[in-house]
């Protein structure tokens, strides 16, 4: 079981999530169309191909590099929200994580929680308000409780996915109260939000990366 | 019904239009780094620089208003999208100066987090930036919270002032004073009679019936206060007007910057229509109309309807809004 993760797991890790999000592009549009205007496959995928794109080019052979120059790179791919909110995301990783040595269990929950943080600086949306906070809250506590009771990543990255996906699930009897979804009030009951399956994907991707 | 536009292939359309567009005025302003519309001739360091952001499909805004007297830079997203943090803080870096830089971001989700986050990277970088947002929509309610309220055309006046100032040597705290003094002071109310259709998806940004109209639109079909009968132009501008000048704090006495921006669609007659009739109500409530603009200047494609924004100036911003300015859409000599 390991108890810690390095440069080259967590690559792994990344390209695994990446090309999840990928193979879920037409999926997670046909979920947009239902409640906003149908792109949010494709802007994932532009990030997704941004993670990949990133990761060949790296020479840094440095996580904390590698996750800043992810976060900055999707950020820049014009996808809407979603790359500021995903672009933040590696941010808020790449600024907890170490400057260098292997990472462990408690280190890898911090610096997914500072991505979070990060992230949610860029929305007021809080749990229950039909978005990607529904997933990544209790994937978080999950994550959190698991690292608490035993050091291996790959446990705590189990029960995170696991708990994230019920989030993303959590999200159909919403109303949606934030985003371009906001505007169809109660239609919006029903189905799933599109950026809290991406996320969950996101978890679900990083899991099996690691197996 | 298939999309009916002059347009290639949808995912270069911002290249095109930018590639079009600073071709077409090439005495005033250049394209940089794909995405940066920046002015021909740069602005002496000495001086503040302005720019801005926000997605395309709304010409000639935002682009149309770089020039000199107003925008120094305009950073261009992709169809209605924000452009991503980093080409901002590109823009920002070839903009860097000990003066600094006053940063226009309308208030719209994308656009708001684009500039928090590039906000953010300046800081790290040692760039002297301030930033103002505007939200001057009054359709959620003149005293509904900022994060309600959007930032419509009323940015383009905001622009002329802030860039006048600029020009004329004030510091960045002075031109960030004059930007706030117009945004606290100025009211925008929108209303739509006809939905656009979205250039890249084809599909129609909002529905609404033959016989009714919407005020309160958003520029992106983003509802507003509910649809109803149509009515003429005077009594559409008086019922707008009654909303509009109270919230940009006008009264009797008052001077004002009225502005009828058509959405796309309604015509230059129209617009002279609607402009007349608040005009004169704006009179027969003792308020005077010192600078007046009337044209297309922030568009949402073939939409119909307008934009009222009106703007309570002083002495100092009537001068401000009076000088000169060269930006292709906005030239005053």
């Amino acid at each position: 079981m390991p108890e810690t993760v390095d440069y080259s797991s967590v690559v792994s890790m990344l390209q695994t999530a990446a090309g999840l999000l990928k193979e879920n592009r037409d999926h997670l549009s046909q979920l947009d169309s239902a409640t906003g205007d149908g792109d949010h496959g494709t802007a994932v995928s532009k990030v997704a191909d941004a993670i990949i794109d990133t990761i060949e080019k790296d020479e840094s052979n440095e996580l904390k590099t590698l996750l800043k120059a992810i976060g900055w790179a999707a950020m820049s791919t014009d996808a809407g929200s979603t790359s500021p909110l995903y672009g933040s995301l590696f941010i808020g990783m790449s600024n907890a994580t170490p400057e260098e040595g292997p990472i462990d269990c408690t280190t890898f929950v911090s610096m997914l929680e500072s991505g979070v943080a990060k992230l949610r600086k860029n929305t007021r949306a809080e749990v229950g308000g039909k978005t990607m906070i529904d997933t990544l809250v209790p994937a978080l506590a999950a994550l959190r409780e698991s690292a608490d009771a035993q050091p291996c990543v790959l446990t705590a990255l189990a029960a995170g996915a696991e708990a994230a996906v019920k989030g993303a699930e959590s999200t159909k009897e919403m109303q949606a109260t934030f985003g371009r979804a906001k505007n169809i009030g109660e239609r919006s009951i029903g189905h799933v939000d599109p950026g809290a399956t991406s996320m969950a994907l996101l978890f679900e991707g990083l899991k099996k990366g690691l197996e | 019904m298939p999309m009916k536009k002059f347009i290639n292939d949808p995912d270069n359309l911002t290249a095109e239009l930018l590639e079009g567009y600073c071709g077409a005025n090439p005495e005033q302003v250049k394209l940089v780094s794909d995405k940066i519309v920046m002015r021909a001739t740069p602005k002496d360091e000495s001086k503040v620089a302005i720019i801005t952001l926000g997605g395309a499909g709304h010409e000639p805004a935002l682009s149309g208003f770089v020039g000199e007297g107003m925008l120094d830079a305009s950073v261009v997203g992709d169809v209605f999208a924000a452009p991503g943090a980093p080409k901002v803080v590109e823009a920002m870096r070839l903009l860097k100066r000990d003066a600094g830089i006053l940063f226009v971001v309308l208030n719209h989700e994308g656009d708001v987090m684009s500039g928090n986050m590039a906000m953010e990277m300046a800081e790290e970088e040692g760039i002297n930036v301030k930033m103002i947002l505007t939200h001057e929509d009054i359709a959620p309610g003149a005293d509904a919270p900022i994060e309600d309220k959007r930032g419509l055309a009323g940015c383009i006046p905001l622009y002329k002032v802030a860039g006048a100032a600029a020009e004329a040597g004030k510091s960045l705290d002075e031109v960030y004073a004059v930007a706030e003094k117009i945004n606290d002071n100025m009211a925008t109310l929108a209303v739509a009679l006809k939905t656009a259709t979205h250039p890249q998806s084809g599909g129609a940004i909002f529905d609404l019936a033959d016989d009714e109209m919407e005020i309160g639109m958003g520029q992106h079909g983003e509802a507003g206060t509910g649809s109803s009968k149509m009515l003429t132009a005077d009594e559409t501008a008086v019922k707008m007007a009654t909303q509009v000048l109270p919230a940009a704090n006008c009264a009797s006495g008052d001077k004002i910057m009225l502005m009828i921006n058509g959405a796309g669609a309604t015509t230059l007659m129209e617009q002279f229509i609607v402009f007349r009739a608040t005009k004169n109500y704006a009179e027969s409530q003792g308020i005077t109309v010192a600078h007046a603009l009337v044209g297309e200047y922030l568009t949402v494609q073939e939409m119909g309807g307008f934009q009222m924004c009106a703007a309570k100036l002083d002495d100092e911003l009537v001068e401000l809004m009076k000088a000169p300015s060269d930006a292709p859409f906005w030239v005053t000599r």
